[in-house]
């Protein structure tokens, strides 16, 4: 697949992102890169807009959405993605991208490597 | 884990096995015996961390628990040498309901001091004996309970004469993925007594306990849930005014209306914002003789009384008849023993744990003149710290994380009157403070003049 238009990349913050509490293993450098290629991303996190909103503005990155991970399925619904992919390590995580009908990918205990290839590679 | 610290702790003459003889856990006792005679010289905080790496041996929980008695010591300006009693709970907070999941074993240990769990995960007062160096301590009780008792037992002791100078520290640890993730709550089975009162699985918390009175309330005084919104974000505010508390040292911002009513349920109507942040901290106290106090270094704070509590629930859930009936006995205990009345309380520092307590005991402590029904019109005027009513100036647990001891040392501070930016602009010469539950804990009334 080389296009990648209205495809959503959504990552959750703690535990996933370098800037979560505790880190995860996504950095600023990976969420930047995916955006250069394409796809819709944002954040979904169970901290506040406010503070998703600082953590991307601090790191520079300007993210197509930046939702409450609860909300995902209403934002699924707006958008209306041909594909999708929610990034996380909790089974909150799991829970909020199956109720959205996006592909959970569990950082923790999933092939995150292979994933993160196939986005780069942009084939699914 | 090391048997010295566990079950050998007779082994060491000053560890000291206690009964359930000092509280002071029922009705009609009058004025305590020592009001005024105690008083609290000193406390400390280590820094509040969201958990333990697991790497820095400089942050563990032992690490923080020296550095927080140290810091009691030293606002105190007294010495080590001088301390005599040694209070701690060496439950970990992290595992109640947890089972082992919150100790760092099977994986291996470190050199000494942190070769076993105590130190790592698990805090005692002999490793606290043994790492500060205590020379001259003669009670230790090994049994030590939470905060809410750990504050009646210290203040009991020095009134009793077993010991003059109580170091009483409460370590709260979080290490992740491990927080309470063991026993009951992992299992995929009810068992025992579980198949009849969490069929559904233990998840360990007043969350459900309180939820039907909760809702019991909304239905029986009118409002909704949300109606708890001003004070839980009146509670980030006081937290961003604590230096030391998790909140203000990590730049977590202002939480604001629409945060709140957006925020996701966690057992509705329990919203995010509602439960506390489990954190890795140790606080510390110093208990004293009011005498003592007197020549120390800071503006003595006495203990005009203390109270405990556990009563029976009938059935699995208590309602909202027990509830209140609970905090209204609560209520007397504390007025009796302290002499004093509901009016004279100027701080008012209730635990906050789940926001959805606190209106439990603003009603039954009746501060402010709040009736039964009347917490969330209270809630909704001005609670700020510069204003006519400054509930919990702490911000409790919901501000600063789950140390469980917020509200003892905004207390002390708002005392002292050197609660910088949260001190409060009404009269401040006495407290109450707590951590409870309806059904269980403990009170200390505290005052800035022995009288």
């Amino acid at each position: 697949m080389e296009n990648v238009e209205n495809i959503i990349i959504s990552y959750d913050i703690d535990g996933t992102v370098i800037a979560g509490d505790p880190p995860g293993i996504i950095t600023m450098d990976m969420i930047k890169r995916s955006k250069e290629l394409g796809y819709i991303i944002g954040s979904a996190s169970d901290r506040t807009i406010t503070d998703q909103t600082q953590i991307w503005e601090r790191n520079n990155i300007e993210m197509d959405f930046i939702v409450l991970k609860h909300t995902l399925p209403e934002l699924v619904n707006k958008l209306k993605p041909r594909q999708g992919f929610h990034i996380g390590d909790t089974n909150m995580d799991e829970y909020y991208a199956k109720q959205s009908g996006l592909t959970f990918i569990d950082i923790i205990n999933g092939d995150f490597k292979a994933f993160w290839e196939a986005i780069l590679s942009k084939s699914f | 884990m090391d048997s010295r610290y566990q079950g050998g702790l007779e082994r060491i003459t000053m560890i000291t096995d206690i009964d359930n003889s000092w509280k002071r856990d029922s009705d009609g006792l009058g004025v305590w015996e020592h009001r005024g005679k105690v008083a609290i010289a000193g406390f400390g905080h280590s820094p509040v961390d969201r958990r333990w790496d697991e790497v820095n041996l400089e942050t563990t929980l032992g690490a923080y628990s020296l550095l927080a008695c140290k810091q009691a010591v030293e606002d105190a300006g007294m010495s080590l040498d001088e301390i005599d009693g040694i209070v701690c709970c060496p439950t970990t907070i992290s595992g109640d309901s947890g089972g082992s999941a919150s100790n760092w074993a099977p994986r291996p240990y470190f050199d000494p001091p942190y070769d076993t769990e105590w130190g790592l995960t698990r805090v005692n007062a002999q490793w606290l004996i043994d790492n500060l160096g205590l020379k001259n301590v003669k009670f230790a009780p090994s049994a030590a309970p939470t905060i809410s008792e750990m504050v009646g037992l210290a203040s009991q002791a020095v009134g009793d004469g077993l010991c003059n100078n109580c170091l009483m520290i409460y370590p709260t640890g979080n290490m992740a993925g491990r927080y309470r993730r063991g026993g009951p709550n992992a299992s995929d089975f009810a068992e025992g007594g579980n198949q009849w009162t969490a069929p559904w699985g233990n998840h360990g918390g007043n969350d459900f306990i309180n939820i039907f009175p909760h809702q019991q309330y909304c239905r029986k005084y009118g409002g909704e849930h949300d109606d708890v919104a001003p004070f839980v974000i009146n509670q980030h505010r006081n937290g961003l005014l604590t230096p030391w508390g998790f909140n203000y040292q990590n730049n977590i911002p202002q939480l604001t209306h629409d945060d709140y009513v957006s925020s996701r349920y966690i057992l509705r109507p329990l919203r995010l914002w509602d439960c506390d942040r489990p954190v890795n901290a140790a606080g510390a106290y110093l208990f004293t003789t009011a005498e003592r106090a007197r020549d120390a270094k800071q503006t003595p704070v006495y203990v005009l009384n203390h109270s405990q509590h556990n009563f029976t629930f009938k059935t699995t859930q208590p309602t909202l008849d027990e509830i209140e009936l609970w905090t209204d006995i609560a209520a007397k205990r504390m007025y009796e023993g302290s002499g004093l009345t509901a009016g004279e309380v100027d701080i008012f520092n209730p635990y906050d744990g789940y926001s959805i307590m606190a209106q439990f005991f603003l009603e039954g402590f009746q501060w402010h003149g709040v009736k039964r029904g009347d917490a969330f019109s209270f809630y909704a005027d001005d609670i700020r710290v510069e204003g006519p009513h400054p509930l919990c100036s702490s911000g409790g647990n919901l501000g600063n994380g789950r140390t469980r001891t917020a509200m003892y040392t905004d207390s002390i501070e708002q005392l002292r009157g050197t609660a910088g930016a949260r001190q409060v602009t009404t009269r401040a010469e006495t407290a109450l403070a707590a951590f409870t539950t309806p059904s269980s804990g403990g009170w200390i009334m505290l005052g800035k003049n022995p009288d």
